[in-house]
């Protein structure tokens, strides 16, 4: 409630102030801009004034836009990527609401196409290292067994870089797999992965916009340390019932909308399922027969407008794998999202939105039968609430601020013998936590050609009672228990987080931009893996561990060519994280009470060019992006305490995009990807153990060698079998490059007075194909 | 028209569902790879059983990883001592080079036992204490039907977890077709601890695939083993390769009880066997 009257008050002392200083001379247009087409909400229009250079707002992500000007008569020009510009003449002589609808601009064969968003807003706004997917561009690029995955699509972008070949887990400069934020409407995903991490859990069907930001993070968003990835689903849409769909070799898809009141309220429903689990029914062995082996994913939305003012919208994801042999083992995990929003209309400049969030993650695995049968169960529960302003002071000017308290429950782990079962129950004791966090930041045009967002952020964490809670010494051993009751403080950590983002326009092609944020991870993930998997542990910051912090520093140089046809940028930045968590070798994350003794903390920094030049529209499209970064850490028990090249370091990261679109029937696509192979950890020295009668390797160097470069082609063709299907061929890794996917060193098998050093490759060429149908 | 988009579909469809099985195995090549040899460095192997000696220690240096000849330069004339709790002490003697044998020393359950090794003008200090001993209580095999029609003997081994927790064990099988080397499920031995079993009756399942045939006498060991063994065998068989997983994290030695930065470990724990005749 003390949140809700804060907010009040600001509501209040802005209107004051705008009425004060604008009310007078100014007069607003407000309103949402739409695909005319579905109704959805366009993410990032841009609503600019024809006889203002450089006069104009861009709509947020409920597609909503306001601009104050003084009363006057303006040509309104409304744009976006893919869409025919709307031209809006307007005598702006009293307040009104105008909400725009855009036509989707055909494709037209061998001319170049003349599409909206011919604008420079990537040279004009503050935002440094952010880059937005069109979702026609991710189901256009090739991956591996042709399933458009958002996850690998982004990899391909300067600054993010792919964990393991195949899989959706990503590192952004330099930061680790669990320091990104990746928010499905405004829900935090924990797991992002389904089958081992071959696929992401996002249905691009489902997907209306998608924004990755690896610098300059703005002060709306918190709670990882490298990266924000904020994917948008679709509304539904609003006009009319469709459906699309597809056939894939791993997965099928359905999708389902259309209006619940025409023009006013509206659904979505997406759903996806693999079913290489169908062919093991073929099986006449009854233990393969009765195995299971698939994920599903639904993807539910619906929206309702309440009036000009007023929206409510509800979703919910729900996913969940599922691999099942009976008598062996079973194990299934998944995330469950729920989302209840509202947008209101404070007058015509200020927007709101108010969300209910709840998140949870859990996995389940059983292991054995009769008697040494078991279930394990974890996970991770939140319950979150999120208030977000936008005040269009005018068209100089806009503020954001907000408030967001998240409930965390850590459920760590628990065993559930089976009742003939020799193992004991067990319940590791969950852990609670309260993550708070109020947020302003304020965007200015201070001079014509010199705009400026500052923001702050500030977070609060407590972990709360009740538990048992344990100190450790410098050996891990516990020697102290404090034992607190429910809601009890146990710890509280503050941290004042910066936003800084500044842009001189040089002209109205070039700018220079710098940023300066922190960033603070209240939760860590403890994972036994490179990659994510689905038994990986999220903890709180506690007594033992504390928050780890980044400071990032970003300067870039950005530059449209060619009628803003060419989009490049030039990007230098360093970030220093500190608090950083390793483990103690051999350490084992599963129900154990004392997971904390296990860890060590250390630091570790990143620096490093970006480059990236883009073309966005035009009968050919695509980007070149190359990196040149070094990342490194320090932790004082290991390495003897030296520095270290991080995993992900990689010096170079070179990705190229093309996509072609040849005629009506035909579109082509190739990504080139090329990267310094990670830095890992071989033998420098070998010696003979009796017991094991074996060689062993001797390790000296943390991450002292590099894996082979990596480099792959990959094409892609779709043939529009007409208006409504089209078939989409694939062809991973096309030259058949036998990447190193692991290297192992062994005593050779046909002579074991030989040692090898053995290459695996899991990827050599491989096509696939997509059957895809809308009706 | 219609019929030929079909017939392009079908066979389109029938390669990529093989080239998908194809590339799940993946492919496995031989490469050369540049390493680095670090200083030499002293392996320590200390074993102490609760059965009649001689208990040997073995002496050693690191060389490099890929060694002709995959034999470390053994350490003589060291000095190796290890005295028990009740003050007994033994002089260890090298039989062979780097080999060094006890001679008077006897391995009783409960006694804690210290190694000292002094060699090129270091010492090397490690302690174990031998475990309470736990017994077989049953031992017996049955066929197994596992996936995909793979065929042989689940081996039940039945003992009782004495109540306190922190019971720490090993099994080592053997076949007597079986070289000694190479154990019959493909792992030298199991390692366990009583963490989510503690006090209960407990079945442990050895699988013997591949080697094993009806006739052969399977020798089951159940070790108790403290808890310094427990973690350096577990952290040992971390880095062993064909343990390794692609994504597993920076492999790094094993963690061992030895003092002075040496490698190995210095054990002492209870051995119970029995054998039982597949059938």
């Amino acid at each position: 409630m003390k949140t809700l009257a804060v907010v009040i008050t600001i509501l209040f002392l802005l209107h004051l102030l705008n009425s004060i200083t604008f009310s007078q001379t100014k007069q607003t247009i407000s309103g949402i801009v739409k695909n005319g087409e579905t109704g959805e909400a366009l993410i990032g229009a841009a609503v600019v004034v024809k006889e203002l250079s450089g006069v104009g707002v861009v709509s947020n992500a409920y597609g909503f836009y306001s601009l104050t000007l003084p009363r006057e008569t303006y040509t309104i020009l409304v744009q976006y990527l893919g869409f025919k510009t709307k031209i809006f003449s307007l005598l702006l002589d009293k307040d009104q609401i105008v909400n725009f609808e855009l036509t989707p601009e055909p494709i037209k064969v061998g001319e170049v196409v003349v599409s909206g968003e011919r604008t420079n807003a990537n040279v004009t706004s503050t935002e440094v290292s952010a880059e937005k997917l069109e979702i026609d561009e991710i189901k256009s690029i090739p991956v591996l067994l042709g399933e458009k995955d958002i996850l690998k699509t982004i990899q391909l972008l300067p600054g993010v870089q792919s964990a393991g070949e195949g899989g959706t887990g990503f590192y952004a400069r330099g930061g680790g797999i669990d320091q990104n934020l990746i928010v499905l409407d405004e829900a935090p995903v924990y797991n992002s992965s389904h089958l081992l991490g071959f696929l992401s859990v996002f249905n691009s069907d489902a997907i209306k916009d998608v924004k990755v930001i690896t610098g300059g993070i703005p002060a709306e968003y918190g709670g990882r340390l490298s990266s924000v990835l904020d994917i948008r689903t679709n509304d539904g849409n609003d006009k009319e019932f469709g459906g699309t769909g597809g056939i894939g070799l791993l997965s099928s898809r359905l999708t389902l909308e259309g209006p619940i009141v025409r023009d006013e309220g509206s659904f979505i429903v997406s759903g996806r399922r693999t079913y290489a689990d169908l062919f093991l029914k073929l099986s006449k062995d009854t233990l393969i027969n009765r195995a299971s082996l698939y994920f599903y994913d639904l993807n539910a939305k619906a929206n309702y407008s309440l009036g000009q003012k007023d929206r409510m919208f509800i979703s919910g994801y729900f996913g969940r794998d599922n691999f099942n042999y009976p008598g062996t083992f079973g194990f299934n995990w998944g995330n469950t999202t729920g989302t209840l929003r509202w947008n209101h209309i404070f007058g015509d400049h200020l927007f709101s939105n108010t969300s209910f969030i709840i998140s949870d993650y859990g996995y389940s695995n059983v292991v054995g039968s009769g008697t040494s049968e078991f279930q394990i169960t974890s996970g991770i529960r939140d319950l979150n609430f999120k208030m977000d302003f936008q005040y269009f002071t005018n068209s100089q000017s806009t503020i954001k601020f907000g408030v967001n308290s998240v409930y965390h429950t850590f459920l760590p782990g628990t065993v559930t013998a089976g009742s003939t079962s020799f193992t004991n129950s067990l319940t590791i004791e969950n852990r609670y936590a309260l993550e708070s966090a109020a947020y302003f930041s304020h965007e200015l045009d201070i001079v014509s050609g010199f705009k400026l967002n500052y923001g702050l952020r500030y977070s609060l964490f407590s972990l709360l009672g009740p538990g048992h809670i344990f100190s450790y010494d410098e050996s891990g051993a516990a020697v102290d228990t404090a034992t607190y009751r429910s809601r009890d403080f146990i710890k509280t950590y503050t941290n004042l987080e910066p936003r800084i983002s500044a842009n001189v326009l040089l002209n109205e092609t070039s700018s220079i931009k710098a940023s300066y944020t922190r960033t603070t991870q209240y939760l860590h993930l403890l994972s036994n893996s490179t990659t994510s998997n689905p038994s990986d542990l999220w903890v709180p910051s506690s007594n033992n561990v504390k928050p780890q912090l980044a400071d990032q520093y970003d300067v870039g140089y950005f530059r449209n060519f060619n009628d803003n046809q060419f989009e490049a940028s030039f990007e230098l930045y360093y970030k220093n994280m500190q608090n950083l968590i390793d483990y103690k070798n051999g350490a084992d994350f599963l129900l154990n009470q004392n997971v904390e003794a296990l860890l060590l903390y250390g630091r570790g920094w990143s620096y490093g060019a970006e480059m990236l030049v883009r073309k966005k529209f035009g009968q050919v499209t695509g980007w070149v992006g190359y990196t040149l970064s070094k990342t490194e850490e320090q932790f004082d028990q290991i390495n003897n305490g030296l520095a270290f090249p991080a995993r992900q370091d990689r010096t170079h990261d070179i990705s190229v995009v093309v996509i072609y679109d040849y005629n009506s029937v035909w579109n082509f696509s190739a990504s080139w990807v090329y990267n310094t192979g990670n830095a890992v950890t071989f033998p420098s020295g070998g010696y003979w153990l009796q017991a094991e009668n074996r060689w062993i390797p001797l390790y000296t160097e943390r991450n002292g060698y590099r894996m082979p470069a990596y480099h792959r082609l990959d094409l892609s063709a779709t043939w529009k079998l007409g208006p409504r299907s089209n078939l989409n061929f694939s062809l991973y890794n096309a030259y058949d490059r036998m990447n190193a996917y692991s290297i192992n060193f062994r005593q050779d098998p046909n002579n074991l007075d030989k040692t090898q050093a053995v290459q695996t490759t899991f990827f050599p060429i491989i096509p696939s194909v997509t059957y895809n149908f809308n009706f | 028209m219609k019929t030929k988009r079909n017939l392009l579909l079908r066979t389109i469809f029938v390669l990529t569902f093989f080239s998908t099985v194809w590339f799940l195995y993946g492919c496995q090549q031989v490469v050369s790879i540049d390493l680095n040899t670090a200083n030499p460095r002293i392996v320590v192997e200390g074993n102490i059983k609760d059965q009649p000696g001689p208990y040997s220690v073995f002496l050693s240096m690191t060389g490099s990883y890929f060694d002709t000849t995959l034999a470390t330069p053994p350490v003589s004339h060291a000095q190796v001592v290890i005295t028990d709790n009740l003050g007994n002490r033994d002089t260890l003697k090298e039989v062979i080079s780097g080999t060094y044998q006890s001679s008077t020393l006897l391995g009783v359950s409960g006694r804690t036992y210290m190694l000292s090794v002094k060699a090129d003008g270091k010492e090397y200090i490690a302690t174990s204490s031998m475990p309470t001993k736990v017994f077989i209580d049953s031992l017996y095999a049955l066929p197994r039907h596992g996936f995909g029609g793979e065929s042989g003997y689940d081996i039940y081994v039945t003992f009782k977890d004495p109540p306190e927790l922190g019971n720490y064990y090993r099994i080592n099988a053997r076949s007597s077709t079986v070289i000694p080397a190479d154990s019959i499920d493909g792992r030298r031995y199991r390692l366990f601890t009583d963490k989510l079993t503690n006090g209960n009756e407990m079945t442990e399942r050895i699988r013997a695939g591949r080697n094993v045939n009806v006739g052969d006498t399977i020798t089951i060991e159940l070790c108790s083993i403290d808890k310094a063994s427990y973690d350096y065998f577990n952290t040992l068989s971390d880095i062993l390769s064909s343990d390794r997983s692609p994504t597993s994290l920076a492999p790094e030695n094993p963690n061992s009880n030895i003092s002075s930065d040496a490698l190995g470990y210095f054990a002492a724990y209870t051995i119970d066997s029995k054998q039982i005749v597949l059938r």
